[in-house]
């Protein structure tokens, strides 16, 4: 490693006083030298642009489906009920010709040759979709009520990563606290306690509980982020306590103790901040899974219920025909795919990055 | 030794079945908490009067205190009359007529279902077992199968390139949810090609193992991906882990030959953890259920609990709801005991 921030640097500026000659070495602080090494770590910088991505999207969602694709995300429209997108409007029945030549014999029988005809249909229709004035292309197709996909799925990502968000944050709380109590108070009742809620949370099936619970209360985003957030803290909550075993039984806890100061402030002043990359490296993976959770329970029909959008309940939609309209499927999948992609290679990143003295 | 075994099985069995009673108090109280309750449906009727809701709250016992209806839910009201004066506290079904009378869950009466019109819900729910189990299994055989081989290459071969594999698939799995991985298979390989069919146990008509099989091959593999990637990385881990100890060196410097090394000393050592690991992934498979059998039509209770979901069948719901998370305790319960059994190191406290 380049190390312009060793470890001794404070050393070796405090030689550079007496012996003029040696290069002062720039210090830098914790954060400083985080940063620094992640912006060194290139595959977590795509990843983060592609984050910013996909936030601008859903952010200007508005704006771009109403003056770049010219479709309302909650318009329907039912003579064009599961259109194919407009630029494969050409190639849609001949990759289903397709299709039909591979189911006479398993994949034996497919007519490859139709794979020319497919390619050149669609890049003419992608050609005069992006000619086309703007209401008139549907580059996603649309749904089974004839709204247009890609719209939907841009105002979807701002339900599915706000619930995201939410989630995490709840739960990061929840298992922060109640993991910082566990760990400091173990061997205890309140220790017990909590134990025992963790284990009795993570004997049940949750979903089942989640689907029964979101059913009844038929939550917004907020009510189903607390939904889902309340049963998410436990994992977090003891990798904390584990992690606090090790750092009570230090001097300064010991020593901040013996000044007198409050379990809070040992909390939250000395032992929180000795633990925080881990709570920030958690809490970012803690956002994909709570994305992918809204998706499974929007799937159910439980989650985020239409004609507001969410990606998970984008795809419920394809419940009956998914075979004839493929993009009902891909589209949202894709869009979480890409967003989830992001945020687990940033939570990757930053894990390497909250240990910036180590190879 | 025995003596602290049996006691530790004891002990946790015990604490599951506390854990049982809590779940059955959780299933409970979201019931009371539904708004609207129970007779909710009366008010889509505009000849309704007060006196209706009256005499339906009489004769389901809806009026009785809140106590007296969880432990008529729970243990059942015939024997209510053995108490002094314990007959005001049965529900007026049950004072007309003694069939009626419900039993309770303790033993198995979930009362009967709104949407299948009259079916007990235990029979609905017990006729579901054996698909959902059917699933489960053959993803944990799957998993297994793959993951501890998978696992216990990636650390032989740490930082080349099958290790890069298999990470870059985990990573692009866990970023997907597993039931869309197997909606887009679905399509392509049962919509598109025909290889395996749209969903299903058999067909009609025809029971046949290999056309069983034929349904089971994609929902068994699709479901077993996550269970594959959890065991396969805790395999990964604790072979690394084992491979620093000092008897590793030890045995590499008494010269014994790698593949000896690794059979003897390792895999002994790096398999057990996998155990504990079992429990968690047990419980995946049960909730996962809901899901891939929505996604595969599969006949199980993942797919009797969206349909009553969908119809607000609440009778359905608690019912599955209280038997899967008895289904789910037992498990952990049964890995812990196996665990105990394989480690004779382990430490038989709570």
């Amino acid at each position: 490693m380049r190390r312009k921030e060793a470890p001794g640097s404070d050393a070796e500026a405090a030689v550079s006083v007496s012996i003029p000659r040696f290069r002062r070495v720039k210090e830098q602080t914790y954060w400083q030298a985080v940063l620094a090494k992640l912006l060194r770590d290139k595959l977590t910088l795509a990843a983060i642009f592609g984050l910013a991505v996909m936030v601008i999207l859903s952010v200007t969602a508005g704006w771009i489906s109403d003056q770049v694709l010219g479709f309302d995300p909650t318009t329907t429209n039912l003579t064009r009920r599961n259109a194919p997108p407009t630029w494969a409007e050409v190639a849609w029945p001949i990759f289903q010709e397709f299709t039909q030549t591979c189911q006479a014999g398993g994949v034996t029988t497919c007519r490859w040759s139709l794979w020319k005809a497919i390619f050149s249909a669609s890049l003419t229709g992608l050609r005069d979709c992006l000619a086309a004035p703007r209401g008139t292309c549907h580059w996603m197709g649309t749904d089974q009520a004839g709204r247009d996909v890609l719209s939907r799925a841009l105002y979807g990502g701002r339900i599915s990563m706000r619930i995201g968000l939410y989630v995490a944050s709840i739960s990061m709380t929840l298992g922060v606290v109640l993991g910082l109590i566990s760990g400091y108070y173990a061997a205890t009742f309140i220790d017990d306690i909590i134990n025992a809620i963790i284990q009795t949370l993570g004997s049940i099936p949750l979903l089942f509980l989640l689907i029964i619970l979101s059913r009844i209360f038929q939550p917004g985003p907020e009510g189903l982020s607390f939904l889902i957030g309340v049963f998410g803290w436990m994992g977090v909550s003891r990798l904390i306590r584990g992690q606090i075993f090790s750092i009570r039984e230090r001097e300064y806890i010991l020593a901040s103790r013996a000044i007198g100061a409050s379990i809070w402030r040992i909390l939250f002043r000395h032992i929180l901040p000795n633990v925080s990359s881990i709570v920030i490296v958690v809490g970012v993976f803690n956002v994909a899974g709570a994305i992918i959770a809204e998706a499974g329970l929007s799937y159910l029909g439980v989650g985020i219920g239409p004609p507001l959008p969410s990606w998970g309940n984008m795809m419920q939609g394809s419940l009956g025909n998914f075979t004839d309209a493929p993009w009902l499927v891909l589209a949202p999948g894709l869009f979480i795919f890409l967003t989830t992609l992001s945020i687990y290679l940033i939570g990757d990143g930053l894990r390497d990055a909250l240990d910036p003295w180590v190879k | 030794m025995r003596q602290a075994l049996t006691r530790y099985i004891i002990r946790r069995g015990l604490q599951s079945l506390f854990l049982v009673w809590i779940a059955t108090l959780i299933g409970f109280t979201i019931y009371q908490l539904a708004p609207g309750g129970p007779l909710q449906f009366l008010d889509d009727d505009p000849k309704r009067t007060a006196a209706d809701f009256d005499r339906l709250s009489a004769l389901y016992g809806l009026n009785r205190p809140i106590l007296v209806q969880y432990l008529a839910w729970l243990t059942g009201e015939d024997w209510f009359t053995i108490l002094p004066g314990g007959a005001a506290w049965q529900s007026g079904q049950c004072r007309v007529n003694a069939e009626r009378c419900g039993r309770g869950i303790l033993r198995l009466d979930f009362g009967r279902s709104f949407y299948f019109k009259g079916s007990n819900v235990i029979d609905l729910i017990v006729e579901r077992i054996p698909a959902t189990f059917m699933l489960g299994f053959s993803s944990l055989v799957i998993s297994v199968a793959v993951g501890i081989p998978s696992g216990i290459y990636a650390a032989l071969h740490r930082g080349k390139l099958p290790d890069h594999i298999i990470r870059v698939t985990t990573v692009l799995v866990n970023t997907v949810p597993e039931w869309w991985i197997g909606l887009l298979l679905l399509i392509i390989l049962g919509g598109y090609l025909r290889l395996v069919p749209l969903g299903g146990m058999e067909t009609i008509g025809d029971g046949s193992l290999p056309d069983r099989l034929h349904h089971l091959a994609l929902p068994a593999v699709v479901s077993a991906i996550s269970g594959w990637i959890s065991i396969s990385r805790i395999m990964r881990f604790e072979m690394l882990e084992v491979l620093n100890q000092d008897y590793v060196r030890t045995a590499r410097a008494k010269g014994l030959p790698e593949h000896l090394v690794i059979w003897r000393h390792v895999l002994r050592n790096a398999i057990l953890p996998f155990v504990t690991g079992l429990s968690g992934i047990f419980l995946i498979f049960l909730s996962g259920s809901i899901l891939f059998e929505l996604v595969f039509s599969w006949p199980g209770m993942g797919r009797l609990a969206v349909i009553a979901i969908n119809s607000r069948d609440y009778p359905v719901m608690m019912g599955l709801f209280v038997i899967s998370s008895f289904l789910g305790i037992m498990g952990v319960l049964m890995v812990d005991i196996l665990y105990s059994f394989v480690d004779p190191r382990v430490k038989y406290e709570l």
